[in-house]
């Protein structure tokens, strides 16, 4: 540990940690544009100049060092002995210094010389560095009276767009797309002040490459002005005017911790989240973009059930009893019970509650979204799985006495035979294989609990509608053993509920004496009763998930 | 009348001297054998510590120094020559290697043996393909006779040198740009420390020294140390109890041009003063003399109040000047202070990389505030102010007086010195291209206001008689720690 003074505080940081860190570990902001955490480190905006203190031999005294240095490169480490600052000290440091604030200032005034104000009409406003630190540490007036630069609007990509007139040139994207994703589409074209971000272009401009990788839309995220704007968001909302919450994403089984931002009537971004282990500050652009059938006008909203041959609206009691009436008489060996990979820990426990105490089955299958591709990046990897909750759900499914959890070919052959199958899907519309479609038409009475209509609620005898990742709390379990928690956002459509109250009103009505109020309640009886999730209560799990010691 | 000292320049008219059998009949390669032969790596080092050569590339920092700062232990080591000569009003190391490079090699060579290097890469201006066509036939000489490759004149050494052309970047001229450069990324200089000498090309130990530096080095090892340190005057800095000695030994290859009859290189001790150059050069061409560059276009100008300025590092530095590359510009009374102004700035808008924030906006901001001043439409403020300046009690202070406000000589200042303050020598930059553009537009404004502020008030550029041009020392106050260095003989 390295003991420094920072401005007037005594502090104790990390050796390796740089000043811009060792600040705001201390709630002290030192403004930056191109450091950022998860890239080198060029130091190239000038923005997080500091004052380091050094002892002057002859005027035996410690005096403020000549230059400024940058804080970003400034490493704080522990001094030798002989080298230490006042007898104690490995490094004195201001942030709050005259000469650090006249420095700040004047970059900030060259930094807006060529930037438009085009704030009102900017997609950045409000979540903007730009604009922050002009308004905590610039000047209130320009005296640039010269005109200036207007380089042309771009198209890099599917999802990005550059609007490079507000370009600062922090090349934080450039770093990104050679460091993190390794694709490097982008670069700097021209030179001095006519530098200009740009994907591989021939001479006449038409673009060689296009900023096209399952990673680019971090560069958007890590753009500290409206210069990179996803497409998808652009004009959508203010950003103060959304709500956020803490999440996880749920497009693959990397479990990317993330932010989900909503507003009453639906979700509107996703975005990363830090997690030191798991995705560091990144995620990807399928479950980035992953999240629109959330806000689809297609979701179930109320009950369906099969009168002569046609799926109707029902009613919730209805279909309960619907359900109820088909599956009393049918012996236990008919009865299949699937659960879903992409619902919770919680889902999954009630689901499997439900076939073990009402339903007497121990047959229970797993389903879950069709494997994709996985791809690796340097720094980052999407994984073929793509449910949040695989390991969870099949440790939870299979944590009932005697129960066999099946999948793939094992599972719909056992469908095949079966009279009742209850089966709960959820996340975005899943095609069926054929043997799955099989399997499922030689049902007697099947049950389907989804989100979108699909081919499986074709299939089915009885439709209820389910919840969606950003309409319910609960936890996923990740590949890696991370159970993190998901949380509410909006509110399901229509008469969708909850998954795991759609289970416990039915095993109610098979007589069961269930009642759990909310999720976490079910998370405390996930603790008593899976082995390794002793630890995985709500409370625990926090914002940053626990990893389970198996 | 002062005589050309030609050393480096002595064979440069021999006809065919570039070729190999020629160069050899003129003691080529003679010190390096002797270097081989006679002195241990470590000598050689020492004998260039004590010479005390100093970097001709514009920093003026002692070789052995900055040979000193190089880890041994580290290999491979690299040896960067720069040869990316751009500064304006600099043209000596393109003669070297157009017409003598085989000396270039020797120093190389010399270098090598010293620091143990066996890889060089020679930074070649991409503008110079005569001299790079040159360059490339002498090594391949070498090789075929011998002094370059696998075990050379068998002694185990391995020395390989490897031209490579610029893309025409004069920020390629600045070390860790041209590094970079050299790497095949895109010229913008590093973040220092860790300095070149620790972290250069590759990653690895790297010792980069200019054309004319290397060519010091046969003459050193060949002539011995005694020899060199009588050329050029050793100072003593009093900064140190006792003084230390402040070496400007060796030579100089001034390129002089502008308004003087005979404009060209000419190599000379260092310490000679401003007006004994131009006497050198064949004397003034025009008037009187209106003001000198003294050392490439980024350094802070002279007026003919400081003719008698001596051009070596230490004194241009005292001088608040430098002596840079020994690029000598004369300008004689018929010039424009701000067209000057203009030109240079121009130069600079063009050629800063764009990397960091205060360079890449600010350089052309500059470039825009003297082009508004010189197309007439500067801003001059209806309002007065009180003059600072040497008041009654001596000091500098409030004279009592009041000045008329010139909006954009103040803006023009205050961009400047946010780029990079002359006053205090501090930069916001990540190079020092920065100080390069705010010493020129600061210095000539200060030195010349009159004439920017009759470009003001006249809505066009006055071209005013010199003495009215000129700010006198005594009310500048970029003059006023202004000394003159004492020689450490003397003390």
């Amino acid at each position: 540990m390295a003991f420094v003074k920072l401005n007037d505080l005594e502090i104790e940081v990390e050796d390796g940690t740089n000043v811009v860190e060792a600040a705001r570990q201390h709630g002290i902001e030192v403004p930056h544009y191109c450091y950022h955490p998860g890239l080198t480190r060029p130091a190239n905006c000038r923005m997080c100049l500091v004052e380091p203190h050094v002892f002057f031999p002859p005027a035996g005294a410690i005096v403020p060092d000549r230059q400024l240095a940058t804080g970003c490169t400034t490493v704080l480490r522990t001094a030798p002995p002989d080298r230490k600052l006042d007898g104690k000290y490995d490094f004195i440091v201001r942030t709050d210094s005259e000469r650090v604030k006249k420095a700040r200032a004047d970059i900030l005034e060259f930094l807006l010389v060529h930037h438009p104000l085009d704030c009102p009409v900017c997609d950045q406003a409000g979540e903007c560095d730009l604009q922050d630190y002009s308004h905590r540490h610039g000047y209130d007036k320009s005296r640039y009276l010269e005109i200036k630069n207007v380089p042309p609007k771009k198209d890099l990509g599917p999802d990005v767009l550059l609007y490079a007139t507000r370009c600062v040139v922090c090349t934080r994207c450039i770093r990104f797309a050679d460091e993190v994703s390794g694709t490097g589409e982008l670069g700097l074209v021209h030179r001095g002040s006519h530098d200009e971000i740009d994907i591989p272009r021939s001479h006449e401009g038409v673009p060689l490459q296009v900023l096209d990788n399952k990673l680019a839309g971090n560069v958007v995220d890590i753009c500290p002005v409206g210069a990179l704007i996803s497409k998808d968001f652009l004009f959508k909302s203010r950003p103060w005017f959304l709500e956020k919450a803490n999440s996880v994403c749920s497009g693959c089984s990397v479990g990317c911790n993330i932010t989900v931002e909503y507003k009453a009537d639906g979700v509107y971004r996703l975005k990363p989240r830090f997690h030191e282990d798991i995705n560091q500050h990144w995620m990807c652009d399928d479950g980035r973009l992953g999240y629109h059938y959330v806000n689809s006008d297609d979701r179930l909203q109320l009950p369906l059930k099969r009168v002569d041959d046609e799926l109707t609206p029902t009613h919730w009691a209805d279909a309960l009893a619907v359900i109820t009436e088909n599956v009393s008489e049918i012996e236990a060996e008919d009865i299949v019970v699937i659960g879903s990979a992409q619902g919770t820990n919680e889902d999954n426990y009630i689901l499997q509650q439900l076939a073990h105490d009402m339903l007497k089955t121990t047959q229970l299958g797993l389903f879950g979204q069709l494997p994709g591709e996985e791809h690796k990046f340097p720094q980052f990897t999407i994984e073929a799985d793509k449910n949040p909750n695989a390991a969870g759900a099949r440790t939870i499914l299979g944590s009932g006495n005697g129960n066999v959890v099946l999948e793939g070919e094992a599972l719909w052959e056992k469908v095949s035979d079966a009279k009742v199958v209850y089966l709960v899907s959820g996340g975005p519309e899943r095609p069926l294989e054929d043997a799955e479609k099989a399997a499922l038409e030689r049902v007697d009475f099947l049950i389907v609990q989804d989100v979108l209509p699909s081919e499986v609620t074709q299939l089915a005898d009885v439709v209820l509608p389910g919840t969606t990742f950003a309409e319910k709390d609960g936890t996923f379990t990740n590949s890696t053993g991370w159970v993190q928690r998901i949380r509410k956002t909006i509110d399901p459509p229509g008469e969708a509920r909850v998954d795991w109250e759609i289970m416990q009103q039915l095993a109610k009505q098979l007589g069961g004496e269930m009642n759990y109020h909310f999720a976490g309640e079910i998370a405390l009886a996930i603790a008593e009763n899976v082995p390794g999730y002793a630890d995985a209560t709500h409370q625990k799990i926090g914002d940053m998930g626990i990893k389970l010691s198996l | 009348m002062i005589e050309e000292r030609r050393i480096l320049y002595e064979h440069l008219d021999v006809p065919d001297i570039n070729t190999f059998d020629v160069f050899r009949q003129y003691d080529g390669y003679t010190r390096f054998e002797k270097a081989i032969t006679e002195y241990q790596p470590d000598d050689i080092a020492k004998m260039v510590m004590d010479s005390g050569l100093k970097g001709r590339g514009g920093a003026g920092f002692s070789t052995g120094l900055k040979w000193s700062f190089v880890p041994r232990d580290i290999k491979p080591c690299y040896l960067c020559c720069n040869a990316d000569e751009s500064e304006p009003g600099t043209f000596s190391n393109r003669y070297v290697l157009e017409k003598n490079p085989h000396l270039l090699i020797e120093g190389i060579l010399i270098c090598c043996y010293a620091m143990g290097i066996e890889t060089t890469y020679v930074y070649i201006r991409g503008e110079f393909t005569l001299g790079k066509q040159m360059l490339d036939a002498a090594i391949k000489e070498a090789y075929e006779q011998g002094y370059l490759g696998k075990d050379i004149r068998g002694t185990g050494l391995n020395i390989d040198i490897y031209s490579h052309p610029g893309a025409g970047a004069y920020i390629c001229g600045e070390e860790t740009g041209l590094i970079e450069s050299l790497e095949g990324k895109r010229g913008q200089p590093r973040n220092k420390p860790p300095f070149p000498a620790v972290e250069g090309v590759f990653g690895k130990p790297t010792v980069v020294q200019n054309v004319e530096t290397l060519c010091n080095l046969p003459f050193i090892v060949g002539n011995g140390v005694e020899w060199y340190t009588q050329m050029g005057p050793t100072y003593a800095d009093t900064r140190s109890d006792p003084p230390t000695p402040d070496p400007n030994t060796g030579t100089k290859l001034y390129c002089i041009s502008g308004d003087v009859n005979e404009p060209g290189v000419y190599e000379l001790d260092l310490g000679l003063t401003c007006s004994e150059l131009i006497e050198v050069a064949g004397g003034l061409r025009g008037e009187e003399v209106k003001a000198v560059i003294p050392g490439g276009s980024s350094a802070p100008i002279l007026t003919h109040y400081e003719l008698d300025t001596r051009l070596d590092f230490t004194s241009l530095t005292l001088a608040k000047s430098m002596l840079g590359s020994g690029g000598i510009i004369v300008m004689n009374e018929t010039r424009n202070i701000v067209d000057c102004l203009l030109n240079i700035m121009k130069f600079y808008a063009h050629e800063s990389c764009g990397q960091c924030t205060p360079c890449r906006w600010g350089t052309p901001w500059v470039r825009d505030i003297v082009q508004r001043i010189a197309d007439g439409n500067g801003r001059k403020s209806t309002m007065t102010r009180p003059k600072f300046g040497v008041a009654e009690n001596g000091r500098w202070g409030d004279t009592g007086e009041t000045e008329d406000i010139y909006e954009d000589l103040d803006l023009l200042e205050s961009v400047a010195n946010n780029i990079a303050n002359v006053d205090t020598m501090t930069w916001n930059t990540i190079c020092v291209f920065g100080i390069a553009v705010s010493w020129p537009a600061v210095s000539y404004m200060r030195k010349f206001r009159p004439e920017f502020e009759a470009a003001i008030r006249e809505g066009k550029l006055v071209t005013l008689p010199v003495a009215e041009a000129t700010v006198p020392p005594e009310e500048n106050y970029a003059y006023q720690q202004r000394f003159v260095p004492k020689e450490f003989a003397d003390l």
